[in-house]
């Protein structure tokens, strides 16, 4: 095997950041803020805090200390454990490539918005109100009537999504000292558009009433087990994990540096930034109940209906600045996707197949480029949404949460939690105590699970997901198939024999 | 109402900014980032 020397992180404010980037993403603006909304105002934030304590954060060291334990990517981590287990390395690789493979189509509607907003395309005013819903579905994905119509690519949105691949190419293909130095500048970015975006909000008529549906705590639904589960199913999807990635971007840790305190600060920057964009989006959400005179239910303030969908709806009935306010949202959409697409295209994938085969960055990126650009020109197709929605369902559901059970319980019980601290420890700001052991073998794994089979496994086993055909097959049957298929390449590539013994540069 | 969620939101920043003052007070205690 060839010994090769690993990359590195130029300093910790490169690597935090790229971590913070990879955390950060569209779910921060389109989910958190609903969810608070949804689940009791400001009082989800006593879960949702002891979530990232005892979830989040200690999942989140596990990731990076298992990467610079062995150096490697998470198929490498696993092999290091036992050749036995690299299968469970490779699985959640499958998870993180099915992933950017639709995500970077969602960044490439950000940008067509992005630019539709330059005239406001959807119209202004009642009228824009009325036909941004058409101008999403109909005019923008061409949408289809099932996923077995397909139809052709959306032309406009193949050619954004092959510039979106084009930018992520040029950030990865020299590695963490590139990713570290442009995630700061694309991390900062999005904050400053999203302070610009909250004081545009907070000067709307009707905002105090949308941020007053956003906090006014109640306190009765602590009580509430969907509450919990609310608050623990955010925690398991914002911070990135269990997509391989973090395996990588923690290998990249020089070996005498910090672990621990990295990770806090990161999981708290996901927190504050999702917290500080539901200001933006609950002010304007309390804008359109004014404007259109909707009580608040009757507005979509989650996902894809409030990106593409509410917010058109907002520009079009602001009272000046439509198009600034526009652009400046899209953008901020696009940079907050692209520091995690280029997350999961490198630290998920390429990172993987270079430790592997022993490839050069530039041909395993080059690889990862242009077969998820390939694979992604399905989501373009005006049957696209349906297939985004089964896949998105199999690799950031089901994959994400079964992946990172079974790598903790590996981790657990298994190789041993106690390595990593007393590893993690020895060079990081924050020591942790023998408890973090039992997080991992226990709390975390059984949160995960915990988050699936309330979120929707019973649900999903009974009834075919969304009610999707697919011929014979229903949308649970094609998530199956997805799960099963991964699982067996991913044993398959346990089986090939491993080309280095570093990966990196 | 609105008093509850203004107190929110004070409690909540006070709770994040206050975790990352912490950690951010904590940084260079530990080791080196270069090998």
């Amino acid at each position: 095997m060839a010994e090769v020397t690993r990359e590195r992180w130029t300093s910790r404010a490169p690597f935090i950041f790229a971590a913070i980037g990879s955390a950060i993403g569209l779910g921060n603006v389109w989910r958190f803020p609903y969810m608070t909304y949804e689940y009791g105002g400001g009082t989800f934030l006593i879960p949702y805090v002891i979530g990232l304590i005892v979830m989040g954060i200690p999942w989140m060291i596990m990731e990076f200390g298992m990467g610079r334990y062995f150096q490697k990517g998470a198929p490498g981590v696993f092999e290091g454990i036992g050749k036995k287990w690299e299968w469970l390395g490779w699985w959640p690789v499958w998870v993180a490539f099915m992933i950017v493979t639709y995500y970077t189509v969602v960044i490439a509607w950000s940008l067509r918005f992005a630019i539709s907003s330059l005239t406001v395309a959807w119209g202004l005013g009642q009228a824009g109100a009325e036909g941004a819903g058409d101008f999403f579905f109909g005019t923008v994905l061409q949408l289809s009537d099932g996923p077995t119509v397909l139809g052709p690519p959306v032309w406009f949105i193949l050619g954004l999504l092959a510039f979106v691949w084009l930018v992520i190419f040029l950030i990865m293909f020299r590695g963490a000292r590139v990713i570290g130095k442009v995630s700061i500048f694309l991390v900062i970015l999005p904050w400053l558009l999203l302070v610009v975006l909250f004081i545009r909000g907070v000067t709307l008529p009707g905002a105090i009433d949308g941020l007053n549906y956003y906090l006014a705590p109640d306190f009765a639904v602590l009580g509430d087990m969907e509450v919990w589960f609310a608050a623990f199913s955010q925690i398991a999807f914002t911070l990135s994990l269990g997509m391989a990635g973090m395996f990588a971007y923690g290998s990249f840790i020089a070996k005498r540096a910090d672990v621990n305190n990295s990770a806090v600060i990161t999981s708290l920057s996901d927190a504050a930034t999702a917290f500080f964009a539901g200001f933006a989006v609950f002010s304007t959400v309390g804008f359109i109940m004014q404007a259109l005179n909707i009580p608040v239910g009757e507005v979509s303030a989650s996902g894809l209906g409030l990106a593409f969908v509410t917010y058109p709806v907002a520009v079009s009935m602001m009272p000046g600045a439509n198009a600034l306010v526009g652009v400046l949202f899209f953008l901020c959409l696009f940079f907050l996707g692209t520091t995690s697409a280029y997350f999961l295209a490198y630290g998920g994938v390429a990172v993987p197949l270079m430790d592997k085969f022993g490839l050069s960055r530039i041909k395993a990126t080059l690889i990862v480029t242009i077969v998820a650009f390939l694979v992604g020109i399905l989501f373009t197709t005006q049957g696209g949404l349906y297939w985004l929605d089964m896949v998105d369902r199999a690799a950031s559901f089901y994959g994400l949460l079964i992946t990172g059970a079974l790598a903790c319980l590996v981790v657990g019980w298994v190789f041993g939690p106690g390595k990593i601290r007393e590893h993690t420890n020895e060079t990081s700001d924050i020591r942790v105590g023998a408890w973090w052991d039992w997080l991992i073998r226990i709390v975390v794994p059984a949160g995960l699970i915990f988050v699936m089979v309330v979120g929707g496994f019973m649900k999903d086993l009974k009834e075919q997901y969304s009610g999707y055909e697919v011929g014979a097959l229903g949308g649970s049957d094609i998530i199956w198939i997805l799960l099963g298929v991964t699982l067996i390449f991913s044993i398959l590539l346990s089986l090939i024999k491993t080309k280095t013994a570093g990966g990196g540069e | 109402m609105l008093t509850g969620a203004i107190v929110s939101t004070i409690v909540i920043w006070l709770i994040l900014l206050g975790g990352l003052g912490f950690c951010i007070s904590r940084i260079g205690r530990g080791g080196e980032w270069e090998d």
